[in-house]
């Protein structure tokens, strides 16, 4: 079966800045639909990014690097839900309950390749 | 099973990635815009390289997280076809008239993971018929060579100007102008018959040699590139020589181009100057090459037909006969030239003949074959002209006259190398004057 | 020991103009690369992302599917590295001699978050 990794590019609300009371509400809502994964069969893994980390990149041969990435320059990838389903409709499924759309975030369904075509 | 010798020509000079063999992606390109183009036609030819090279940069994307597969080659045939699949169908005018085309894409190989021995016999026949149709007397040989190193040698447009020392415009122009060529003139790959099949194969060794030379004419630390064209040149001729059009012509150019690329190692010293054939450390010639060489030379012993291919290949023979320089068979040598100059004359073969004769019976009478035979007017401007005879002169004992022999070749077109070749006779002919 | 992952971020379009012999070298410096961290002991995990996926997001409270992410301007995420080093330090370390940051990708490096009781 294909296996697909759902990534979560981050909103106020997965990068904590709705404050701790709300905070909780927000961790809830991502546990249950973590559930709704497992229960459903299809969950293979997640993982969350922290918000800090480096940019690397090279101009005229030299090596810059910065702490990043910022929001600003474009949306900042935040982690991930691996899952194993047999098509795209079936991953788009699995993410229509997630709270990440409601709190205006956007989800990539991406299908990962590690296995030699055919 | 491919012999010592032919493997070196099959594989080419490069460094190893772990389960890719040397230029598997180049060839691999060619073998399968050839598969594609036989299938789409030749007027997609541009189809067949977008697809090839959609499925090279698809195994660069995703190999190094997966590994290499089992067969590499094999991977890169299903994507490209695949590529090629997606856009026939979106063209549902194609697609509808050519539903034979449509099946034979989407044919599954039953497993790619192993090479598959027919499928290998057909891509080294399409292979050739591109190389084939490369040369089709509709495509003047300045198209041909670019093209043919393009579509069959997979070589990209900036590895081809380096190669041939032009720039990227006049390649990319040269590449339009000889597809649009192919559209306009609606050529083929049928493969000729008869008369024009065998103009076409003397076109395509023409072409092939002309590929070499362009290698050849390079020293080592110019450009590494120029080198790999010999190589190209020797894998295009082992292809046709070991199909059903090889004949002993063909084997005799093999050989030939064998013996030079023997000579490779050998032809420039560690400060990269340029070392003379009389000069070459022989320990350095390849020998894998050499033996090659001499079987390729015997089966274009066969039959009657004596090209110029065969008597340089012979040439070239002779000089590897010999243990070192001293022991070189000159008779010989100057008995071949003069069945070189009645099959093929030029004033450049005239002047090679020259130095032979100057081994055999003296510089003096060579200055004076030099002077009658050799038309002054056309090689006025080749540098080797005015340093044969300077040579010759300062064997003479004429010094002076060398030296100004060897300044008129210093204002000659010549490469670096060669340029400090001239500069030391210059210097050594200063010193004894 | 910390996880981080080291997220390649490539322009598909950049490959174009490339002779085969130029991939096939590229593919040899990537594999090398690589074998070098699995031959250190760090590497716990890699995944290439096939382009175009699915994009979801959420207004008006519909789901909207649309096909992507697509290059034009931006980068793509193109897959990951994961590694297990001492910290951000070490793991950008490993990250200067990554033929990718030579072909003009960035790279982008993130720690990934251990979440209690999971």
């Amino acid at each position: 079966m294909p296996k697909f990794m759902i990534l979560i590019y981050e909103t106020d609300a997965t990068s904590g800045k709705l404050g701790p009371e709300k905070q909780k509400a927000v961790l809830d809502k991502y546990a249950e639909w973590n559930k709704s994964l497992r229960d459903k069969g299809v969950f293979t893994g997640s993982e969350r990014l922290s918000s800090a980390g480096r940019v690397l990149r090279k101009a005229d041969q030299k090596l810059r690097i910065h702490d990043g990435p910022y929001a600003e320059s474009k949306e900042v990838f935040g982690g991930y839900w691996a899952i194993e389903v047999g098509s795209f409709e079936e991953a788009v499924e699995c993410c229509r309950n997630s709270p990440h759309l409601d709190y205006g975030g956007t989800l990539e369904i991406r299908e990962i390749t590690t296995c030699p075509v055919n | 099973m491919t012999e010592p010798g032919a493997q070196s020509v099959e594989s080419g000079a490069h460094a190893e990635v772990e389960g890719l063999i040397d230029n598997l992606f180049r060839r691999s390109a060619g073998q399968i815009v050839a598969y594609l183009t036989r299938l789409l036609g030749p007027e997609n030819l541009e189809l067949a390289e977008e697809s090839v090279q959609e499925a090279l940069i698809k195994a660069l994307q995703g190999w190094p997280y997966s590994g290499v597969p089992n067969n590499p080659g094999g991977w890169l045939f299903q994507v490209a076809k695949n590529t090629a699949l997606d856009a026939v169908r979106r063209n549902s005018n194609f697609a509808s008239k050519h539903p034979e085309i449509v099946a034979e894409l989407d044919r599954k190989a039953a497993s790619t993971d192993h090479v598959d021995a027919h499928l290998e016999e057909q891509l080294r026949d399409d292979e050739l018929r591109m190389l084939f149709m490369c040369c089709h007397p509709a495509l003047s040989p300045n198209l041909s060579v670019p093209l043919s190193l393009k579509i069959v040698g997979g070589f990209g447009v900036g590895e081809i100007t380096r190669a041939l020392l032009s720039n990227e415009t006049t390649i990319a122009q040269r590449l339009v102008r000889a597809k649009r060529q192919i559209r306009e003139s609606n050529i083929s790959l049928e493969l000729p018959s008869g008369r024009d099949l065998s103009q076409r194969l003397d076109a395509v060794l023409e072409v092939v040699y002309l590929i070499f030379n362009e290698g050849y004419a390079a020293f080592s630390g110019e450009n590494l590139i120029r080198s790999e064209l010999c190589f190209e040149a020797m894998r295009l001729g082992k292809l046709v020589a070991d199909s059903s059009l090889g004949s002993p012509k063909v084997h005799a150019l093999l050989s030939l181009m064998a013996f030079q690329a023997a000579r490779l190692p050998a032809r420039v010293d560690s400060e990269g100057n340029m070392v003379l054939l009389e000069y070459q450390d022989r320990q350095l010639w390849d020998r894998q090459l050499v033996a090659f060489a001499f079987r390729e030379l015997e089966q274009s012993a066969e039959g009657d037909e004596i090209t110029s291919y065969h008597v340089q290949a012979a040439l070239a023979s002779v000089h590897a006969h010999g243990e070192d320089e001293a022991s070189t068979d000159w008779v010989t040598i100057l008995s071949l030239y003069d069945q070189l100059i009645a099959l093929a004359p030029s004033p450049i073969v005239a002047l090679n003949r020259a130095v032979a004769v100057a081994k055999v019976h003296g510089p003096e009478q060579a200055m004076r074959e030099i002077d009658e035979v050799v038309d002054q007017g056309a090689l006025k401007s080749y540098y080797l002209l005015h340093a044969v005879r300077g040579r010759l002169l300062r064997q003479m004992g004429k010094a002076a006259d060398a030296a100004a022999n060897f300044r008129s070749a210093l204002e000659c077109p010549c490469s670096e190398p060669e340029r400090k070749f001239l500069q030391k006779l210059l210097a050594d002919c200063e010193e004894g004057a | 020991m910390a996880k981080f992952l080291l997220l390649l971020y490539d322009n598909p379009a950049d490959w174009q103009t490339f002779s085969p012999e130029e991939m096939q070298q590229a593919i040899g410096k990537y594999m090398g690369w690589a074998q070098k961290l699995a031959q250190k002991g760090i590497l716990v995990g890699s995944d290439k992302l096939q382009d175009n996926g699915r994009v979801v997001r959420k207004s008006a409270n519909q789901v909207r599917v649309s096909d992507g992410p697509y290059a034009e301007s931006k980068e793509v995420f193109g897959g990951y590295f994961a590694i297990e080093v001492k910290d951000y330090d070490a793991a950008v370390a490993e990250c200067r001699d990554c033929p990718h940051l030579d072909y003009g990708g960035t790279i982008e490096v993130r720690q990934v978050d251990v979440i209690p009781g999971r």
